[in-house]
């Protein structure tokens, strides 16, 4: 390859932010090879040259700590990149240039960015560039990623580099024979004798600024970080809300004029349907989906740039180190009572697959908001106010209790305890947020979540037609009336009639799509079909209509049963196929619903089989 | 002495740090290594260790502060 580029930095080095500035939205994601690690990389093309750059995945070193370390080293050493672009933060030198030091091993050609001069200017810090130069051999180049006028200088100096190279002077001298100590001595010694005189340095005492004493206090601190993300939350609802609406307009639209349209053209009712409803419906689904990721990258961007998340972290280490996760879960853990999609691509924060998957896989068992607006309807059907909210805290405790299988089951595979690993993270300084960047950032996400779905949702969709399509109209001549009905005898044991057992499979579907489901086969008014997809914006269901009918032939043990299993099943559609697009395994994502499904089943079939005794 | 065992704004130097590879490793990548001068900033119980070295602040989850041993000045 040509004009190969490859992004080298450590966490918190704006790596990312570099990497997104110069491709912008011409990236490729898929999976380095055997591996579930994903690979980014995009190109741009500047004064008529193209260049391909490739943001290398890692952490702190390149010593082989993590399949990401690994790869990153294997592909500097094999000289996949032309020229490495190694980012270190300007404000706390001596120990980002770690990186530099294990890159000078491996004897390649690099240019040195020194990011975040901002910052190491406010704290006023000066460095002598001109003269770290001299001393590495290589180009450095004092940036600041978040702000745009710098890139012409970035691409023209990664341009005059890649036609005449140049490689790292000297190298850290590593004693023969020696330790993990002696080697990261001998580095730190290399780093101070490059810095000498470059930038001055003393360990003056530190004091925490008053917002970071409250923040970081045991009690107070855990409320605050609680409430802000909290608040995060609604800000993000409110920021895609419009959004929503414009996605929801969709079906409302297209679906008669559809439908009229193919009808005068004589075509079968299937492709009539499909096109009428299906389509417009998927689309809608992605347009709240990428409307949703927006809002909440937008966020938690912003809560992650100004220095806010990492804090969240340290609050909830402890707590979450109990689970195999650690305290970086917190975010997408308290983001999924609003929307499980959201809380799985909030853990991009996590470092490690194995330990990214098993939160995605925690998340799920969060009951997400579209729950909170059915169980209430269904529990008031059958139960009194006061045993409604009864009902409500159990199904709060049994998420407790899921977690805790869910980290048990999966955790041992996932986040063995010998890679376990603890928390070890830097708080940074906060910085102002750079919004024009966030804004970026977000819609990139977005719009990448939008294209992926679009081909996951539309096919499950199909399928989900295939089953509820009924040439009639009537629930009866559809296959799965025909299924449903086959299987109750087993079904049953589970605690669920054919007809909650449908409502079942809808929860897998969409939440939203539930109580129209029930009434399509409780009420008889409108067909599966219809309720399924067009529940979202038609919920036209006569609650107390459909409350009379469900409790003429649900048993108060059923009911409270197909709560529980609605609640615990696959969270939706949407949040299976971003489970997929973030954890790149359609293995782990496939155990994984497997497992919430079966889940739901054995709870639905012991809480229908105790509430039998007592019901 | 164990960096879990350090007081609020201490100051002293890590003397060893404990542990298998993998760990020594992600400390050292982060700038604690044996030598290295820190202060301790808070430390809270059941909360991670806050540590100040290398002009950078640091939280190091309680179990793996146990294994970094430390002496004050």
């Amino acid at each position: 390859m040509k004009n190969a580029i490859a992004l080298l930095g450590q966490p918190n080095s704006g790596k990312s932010t570099v990497y997104n500035a110069l491709t912008g939205s011409r990236q490729h994601v898929g999976n380095w090879p055997g591996k579930t690690v994903e690979k980014n990389d995009g190109y741009y093309t500047y004064k008529g040259t193209r260049y391909t750059v490739t943001d290398l995945p890692g952490s702190y070193g390149l010593s082989g700590n993590s399949d990401e370390e690994i790869i990153t080293a294997d592909f500097i050493k094999a000289g996949q990149a032309d020229l490495t672009c190694i980012l270190v933060d300007a404000s706390q030198l001596e120990r980002s240039m770690y990186m530099v030091a294990e890159f000078a091993a491996m004897d390649k050609p690099a240019v040195l960015l020194l990011n975040m001069m901002d910052v190491a200017k406010a704290q006023k810090k000066e460095i002598d560039h001109k003269l770290l130069e001299q001393r590495l051999g290589i180009p450095v180049l004092p940036f600041t990623a978040a702000e745009s006028k710098g890139y012409d200088a970035l691409k023209d100096l990664l341009a005059s580099e890649l036609e005449n190279p140049h490689k790292l002077a000297s190298a850290p001298e590593l004693p023969e024979g020696s330790d993990v100590h002696g080697e990261s001595e001998a580095k730190y010694r290399w780093i101070q004798s490059v810095l000498a005189g470059v930038t001055h340095s003393e360990q003056k005492k530190f004091e925490l600024s008053k917002r970071d004493r409250r923040l970081l206090s045991p009690i107070l601190g855990k409320f605050a970080c609680f409430g802000t993300i909290l608040v995060g939350f609604l800000v993000a609802m409110i920021i895609c809300f419009p959004l929503m609406g414009i996605g929801s307009m969709i079906p409302q639209l297209l679906n008669v004029p559809i439908a009229d349209l193919l009808n005068g053209w004589n075509v079968h009712p299937w492709l009539v349907s499909i096109f009428s409803i299906i389509l417009p419906n998927t689309l809608y689904f992605c347009i709240a989906m990428a409307g949703f990721v927006f809002g909440v990258n937008l966020v938690f961007g912003y809560l992650e740039e100004i220095g806010f998340l990492a804090r969240a972290a340290y609050q909830f280490d402890s707590l979450l180190s109990g689970l195999g996760l650690q305290g970086k879960a917190i975010c997408p853990i308290l983001m999924g009572f609003g929307c499980t999609i959201g809380g799985t691509c909030g853990t991009r924060v996590m470092d490690n697959w194995g330990q990214r998957m098993l939160a995605m896989a925690v998340v799920w068992a969060v009951p997400c908001a579209s729950i909170w607006t059915i169980i209430p309807v269904i529990s008031s059907m059958f139960f009194t106010p006061w045993q409604t909210m009864l009902v409500i805290l159990g199904i709060l405790l049994y998420v407790v209790l899921l977690m805790t299988i869910v980290s048990k089951v999966f955790g041992r595979t996932l986040s063995p305890e010998s890679t376990r690993s603890g928390m070890i993270m830097e708080l940074p300084p906060y910085h102002k947020p750079h919004w024009k960047h966030i804004a970026k950032e977000a819609l990139l996400k977005a719009w990448d979540i939008f294209k992926r779905a679009l081909r996951t949702v539309t096919l499950i969709s199909l399928l989900f037609w295939a089953f509820s399509y009924s040439g009639s109209g009537n629930v009866a001549d559809s296959l799965l009336y025909k299924v449903g009905t086959a299987i109750e005898p087993v079904t049953r044991v589970f605690g669920l009639g054919w007809r909650t057992f449908m409502g079942f499979l809808s929860s897998a579907f969409a939440k939203e799509a539930v109580l129209g489901v029930l009434n399509a086969v409780f009420v008889g008014e409108g067909t599966v079909l219809d309720a399924t997809f067009r529940s979202a914006f038609n919920v036209a269901t006569d609650n107390a209509v459909l409350g009379q009918a469900m409790s003429d032939v649900v048993s108060k043990a059923e009911a409270l049963a197909f709560m529980c299993a609605c609640t615990f099943n696959i969270p939706c559609v949407m949040a299976l196929s971003t489970t997929f697009r973030e954890s790149h395994s359609l293995k782990w994502t496939a155990r994984i619903a497997a497992f919430y499904v079966c889940g739901a089943l054995i709870l639905s079939c012991i809480v229908y089989h105790i509430a039998a005794l007592f019901l | 002495m164990k960096l879990t065992d350090t007081k609020q704004d201490q100051y002293g130097r890590i003397k060893r740090i404990g542990g298998d590879t993998h760990f020594m490793n992600r400390i050292t990548a982060i700038g604690v290594t044996e030598g290295t001068e820190f202060q301790t900033v808070r430390n809270d119980k059941r909360m991670p260790v806050l540590v100040y070295l290398r002009e950078t602040l640091i939280a190091v989850n309680r179990s793996d502060a146990e294994r970094i041993e430390v002496e004050i000045r």
